[in-house]
């Protein structure tokens, strides 16, 4: 199976979407004559699976490399890099140039920034006397589709970047792919924002539309109807803990990377030779789509009952005879059962892991601190851990949420936790505590809490969640419901205004404005009320709302932003747009600072 | 300005990391220290760099003395538990009360540590 989604079910056109990022890159490879050496980014490179296969690549005269620091290997005269404005990627790429002159070979240079150029880049490339050898151009891939109703940015470092960096470029990025997105589906009439950092793109979104605007009057009414833009700042705590659906647990103990998952041939059942499977995971898979979102106790369920039913049918079908259209019939299901086969042994893989007392224990702990009613267990569970010298980037995870759900720490316990923390795993965290710090995830106490009043009004803690037929996104962990999706419930249905109260409880500014293309532009011409007349699109689909998540949204989040979808009285269907896919190890790794 | 002076110093040591002279780091650290002693708000950070200085002291003593170059740079709880795997008890101890390490922790790194090499005797004693 590919491992580019099929995106024929989207509920908004994203294929032309990949299809004109696709058509970037080939015209790239086309402008350049003859063959080609293609050096990617390897980051990059995941990305580009998602949306153009490497032979389609090769067929246009490109060998495919990824960047690395060693010289590239290539008889091709013509190399070009395919890369992200980062400094030290431009480092890279200097000292390859440097060692073809030192060996005498002329080569023609090319590199593209995805998805623009940067001053500082480029003066790196001055600075090392290679700037005049190269073309330089752009590749303006903002958005990548990841599935059928998740987009991608592809801006992994965005969140720490602005935190902690003072960095805003990613802002730009993001508000100037929003605004292409206006380009093809239509003006978004009603944008809420919630967050430091959201508040700014919606800024820069409406700057650009004055600078650039959507042409409205050739589109009858927008696709996309509204859009929220939410900072992974203003919740903390979901990302923290563990997510309990089937897709969230695969990410926790595999990790997904864009789409897939990297294990052990072994587990899924070939040969024992210590070789890696890529089990590829998006909608394409029927049997993944209907799983995915499940709590993953019930994702064993249907795995067992889908197999036994298997069973029967087999049975029943050498007992008695058969019509051909029943044999058919029993093909056809035959057919799905290497699905079955590999959720099957995914399955089995991940519940070897869950079934441990240890992992147990920890959700349980998980539970308490989100509470955040017993202070003293928390404090010496995770003081426990930190002796135990428990790997570091699980203990981050709970002093993030033993922060954030106490406000901070006392200063007494702050100071012993980071001292402890320091004695342990070395004085070189440092900087990682005060890289925390300054993100305001581990700090020390305010006078006031604000988690009680949050955690009660919004009802973040559910007690009898029905895991099997759940009535309330609460079920995606087992009890807790995601914060930054009660707040985007809230905010399709009846907009900010009902919760201010609590919105200023929580980190950032919140806005909210309505948006015509006549309201911003000077024109004086006018049509009739047809930007925000109705929430039906002609043919009886709902419209969409465009949630984009400002620093990463997790898979547990997106389940449930489906559930939500999916239910009665929603006024919209929901895509969900975000910088970057992460879950608790990813964030708190991007704060670890690296040394050496 | 004093503040950010301060964090990059405090940064820069580990920036030179690997450099097999200790001597200007141990320097570079206190110096870090002094700065950082001079604001009121990094009380913290100030023990902090003190006790790293001290700790890569002793660590290069004890490199010396046991000639194997595996102390520096690794924490305080990894270096008591290397002490306590190579069965320098006495050395292990002092670590201990130099840094004030807590009791509960201080179990805990001997029970691993003993564990590791299988000192089941010494582990049942205590």
């Amino acid at each position: 199976m590919a491992q580019i989604p099929n995106l024929d079910n989207a509920p908004l056109n994203l294929s032309s979407l990949r299809d004109q990022s696709r058509k970037e890159i080939i015209n790239i490879l086309t402008n350049i004559r003859g063959s080609k050496c293609l050096v990617v980014d390897p980051k990059l490179g995941g990305s580009l699976s998602l949306i153009v296969q490497t032979s389609v690549l090769k067929e246009h005269g490109a060998e495919v490399r990824h960047l690395k620091a060693d010289p590239v290997q290539t008889d091709c005269t013509k190399v070009v890099y395919l890369v992200r404005s980062q400094p030290d990627l431009m480092k890279l790429i200097c000292s390859h140039i440097h060692n073809d002159s030192s060996k005498g070979l002329q080569r023609e240079y090319y590199i593209y920034f995805v998805p623009r150029r940067a001053i500082a880049c480029e003066k790196i490339l001055e600075d090392e006397k290679v700037h005049h050898m190269m073309t330089i151009g752009e590749c303006p891939l903002y958005v990548i589709p990841c599935d059928e109703d998740v987009l991608s940015f592809e801006l992994d470092l965005a969140y720490k970047e602005c935190l902690v960096d003072g960095d805003t470029t990613s802002l730009w990025h993001i508000a100037k792919a929003i605004h292409k997105l206006e380009f093809s589906f239509g003006l978004i009439p009603n944008v809420r924002a919630k967050g430091k950092s959201s508040v700014r793109v919606a800024d820069i979104l409406g700057r650009m539309q004055v600078e650039e605007p959507v042409n409205t009057s050739d589109m009858a009414v927008p696709e996309i109807n509204t859009l929220i833009l939410i900072d992974r700042e203003v919740d903390m705590v979901t990302p923290m803990c563990t997510q309990l659906t089937y897709e969230g647990l695969l990410d926790e103990l595999l990790r997904i990377n864009n789409g897939a998952v990297e294990i052990d041939a072994s587990i899924m059942g070939g040969p024992q030779d210590g070789k890696k499977a890529k089990v590829p995971l998006n909608s394409s898979d029927k049997l993944f789509k209907e799983i995915r979102d499940l709590n993953f106790e019930v994702v064993v369920q249907v795995l067992r009952q889908k197999a036994t039913s298997m069973k029967q049918d087999y049975t029943d079908m050498t007992t008695t005879s058969q019509t051909v259209s029943e044999l058919k019939d029993f093909v056809r299901k035959l057919n799905s059962l290497p699905e079955i086969t590999r959720h099957i042994n995914l399955a089995q893989h991940l519940s070897t892991s869950t079934s441990k007392p240890s992992f147990l224990a920890r959700l349980d702990m998980e539970h308490t601190l989100v509470e955040a009613e017993s202070f003293d267990i928390c404090f010496e569970y995770i003081e426990e851990m930190i002796h135990k010298q428990e790997p570091l980037l699980n203990v981050l995870r709970l002093l993030i949420l033993f922060s954030v759900t106490n406000s901070g720490l006392p200063k007494k316990s702050f100071d012993h936790l980071r001292r402890e923390l320091l004695h342990s795993y070395g004085f070189e965290h440092m900087a990682t505590l005060s890289n925390l710090e300054k993100a305001g995830l581990f700090k020390k106490q305010e006078p006031k809490s604000n988690w009680q009043i949050i955690k009660n009004d919004l009802q973040l803690i559910v007690e009898d969640t029905n895991t099997a037929n759940p009535k309330d996104i609460s079920y995606v962990f087992s009890g807790y419901a995601p914060l930054s999706v009660r707040l985007i419930d809230k905010a399709i249905r009846y907009g900010w205004r009902p919760i201010e109260h609590l919105l200023k409880l929580l980190p950032g500014p919140h806005s909210e404005t309505k948006r015509s293309g006549f309201a911003s532009s000077t024109s004086f011409d006018s049509l009739p009320g047809a930007a925000y007349s109705t929430n039906k699109v002609g043919d009886g689909r709902r419209s969409l709302a465009l949630v984009v998540f400002i620093g990463g949204v997790t898979y547990a989040e997106i389940s449930a932003l489906r559930f939500l979808s999916s239910q009665e009285g929603m006024p919209h269907e929901l895509i969900v747009a975000s910088t970057n896919i992460v879950n608790g190890h990813t964030l708190a790794d991007t704060f670890v600072e690296k040394l050496g | 300005l004093l503040l950010k002076e301060s964090w990059e110093l405090a940064k820069s040591p580990m920036a030179s990391k690997g450099a097999p002279l200790h001597g200007p780091r141990i320097k570079l650290i206190e110096k870090a220290h002094n700065l950082f002693s001079e604001t009121k708000e990094h009380v913290f950070e100030s023990k902090a760099t003190e006790e790293h200085a001290k700790l890569l002291r002793m660590q290069h003593e004890l490199e010396v003395t046991t000639k194997q170059p595996i102390f520096v740079d690794s924490s305080i709880s990894d270096t008591i538990r290397t002490c306590i795997v190579l069965g320098n008890h006495r050395a292990a101890l002092k670590v201990k009360t130099e840094f004030k390490v807590s009791e509960k922790r201080w179990y805990w790194l001997k029970v691993f540590a003993l564990a590791t090499i299988r000192d089941w005797d010494a582990l049942e004693k205590f």
